[in-house]
């Protein structure tokens, strides 16, 4: 029971820990890319975090009746639209916020990356968290269930929140060109994942016909082993992913490739220079 | 272990074996797939290959539990005392492990696909 709470907790905080690590390192480049005067503060993730685990608590709440809107399906349906917002808000941050069309409106630019950030953190924690919330309310009431359940809950988050603070130290303490290349990199394949997400909930909710898989690499790399679940929470590995979900992930990552955010236009000086 | 417990199920041959309910007017076969002690009942489904099959998970039990399958790709909570319904297939021939994610250790089966 202990062991199993430690690894689902951790499976659904790293998710979550990874996406603001990275959204944080946009912040803080960004942070040293504008007017030094004005900075993007970083009290968007708080907000985030706190709107995310409210809306949380109300997902999980309501769970039972989502469950079965749309004849049993209602879930897919839900969660598959959480993660299209969360893409819809991807691609907002990286073609508005670098916009030539926002000028030296950093105010504006600020305020709007903020809007992005935070809705994304926002999303992901509503999905990862009344998961938890389900398992940890569900399991834990069950007796002799309440030690081992909850320790092992907070081991799995520190483990995951650790993860995510690692990666963000690790990426900041790179030069800004590579700290920007590496963010950059797994901001593509975040895009990638939520597009591929979607489909295949959709898909399990027979809303979207089945396409063949595309290969399977379940003998070379299995989804049921420590790179794999790691490979799962980073880029959204799975071992047999159908063709429809293999062509919106490379869409997701095309997406991010052609906005201005991957060129970064308005901070070649400053960045280029510091490198 | 896990080769072991579905040698233990091949063992058992087919007397979990499934019969298909096809519901007046939807043209894709049900069956259904039962929680109970966190354990699932049958644990052995059997489906033909090329085939979409709707899983309706009705879960007898008051805990949460949720379906899931690296094999087959699926992920679901179903509510405690509450059911669900997952579309699977249509699939090659070969043997889907599945597992309750919240109870691993005794709520196991596999999906037959022949």
């Amino acid at each position: 029971m202990f062991l199993n709470s430690v690894i689902l907790v951790l499976q659904e905080m790293i998710e979550a820990a990874l996406l603001i690590s990275v959204l944080l390192v946009f912040t803080n480049l960004f942070q040293k890319s504008w007017d030094k005067s004005f900075a993007l503060h970083t009290s968007w993730v708080g907000l985030s975090i706190a709107i995310g685990v409210l809306g949380a608590v109300i997902y999980s709440y309501y769970t039972p009746q989502i469950s079965e809107m749309f004849d049993y399906v209602g879930q897919e349906i839900f969660n598959a639209g959480i993660h299209l917002l969360s893409l819809l808000l991807v691609c907002l941050f990286a073609f508005i916020v670098p916009s030539a069309r926002l000028g030296k409106n950093v105010m504006g630019r600020a305020r709007f990356a903020a809007f992005c950030m935070t809705g994304i953190v926002m999303f992901a924690i509503v999905r990862e968290g009344s998961e938890i919330i389900q398992y940890i309310g569900g399991i834990a009431g069950q007796e002799g269930n309440f030690t081992p359940v909850v320790l092992g809950g907070f081991i799995g988050a520190g483990i995951g929140v650790s993860a995510g603070v690692l990666l963000f130290y690790g990426l900041i303490s790179l030069s800004a060109n590579w700290s920007f290349r590496i963010s950059m990199g797994l901001l593509c394949l975040i895009a990638g994942n939520m597009g591929s997400q979607t489909v295949l909930l959709l898909t399990q909710a027979d809303w979207l016909p089945f396409t063949p898989i595309a290969w399977n690499s379940s003998s070379a790399l299995p989804e049921n082993s420590i790179v794999g679940h790691l490979m799962y929470a980073l880029v959204g590995y799975e071992a047999t992913p159908s063709i429809l979900q293999v062509s919106i992930y490379i869409l997701g990552i095309a997406l991010i490739v052609i906005s201005p955010l991957f060129r970064k236009p308005w901070q070649q000086h400053s960045l280029t220079g510091e490198a | 272990m896990k080769q072991h417990f579905l040698t233990t199920l091949k063992a058992l041959g087919g007397a979990t074996v499934l019969s298909f309910s096809i519901a007046a007017g939807a043209a894709t076969p049900e069956i259904e797939l039962i929680i109970k002690d966190h354990l699932f009942f049958p644990a052995m489904l059997e489906i033909p290959a090329g085939q979409k099959v709707r899983v309706r998970i009705i879960n007898q039990d008051s805990t949460p539990e949720e379906f899931e399958s690296f094999e087959l790709n699926r992920e679901k909570l179903v509510v405690g005392n509450g059911q669900t319904v997952v579309f699977i297939g249509p699939l090659e021939p070969g043997e889907y492990p599945f597992f309750g994610e919240f109870y691993p250790k005794t709520a196991q089966g596999v999906v037959i696909v022949k």
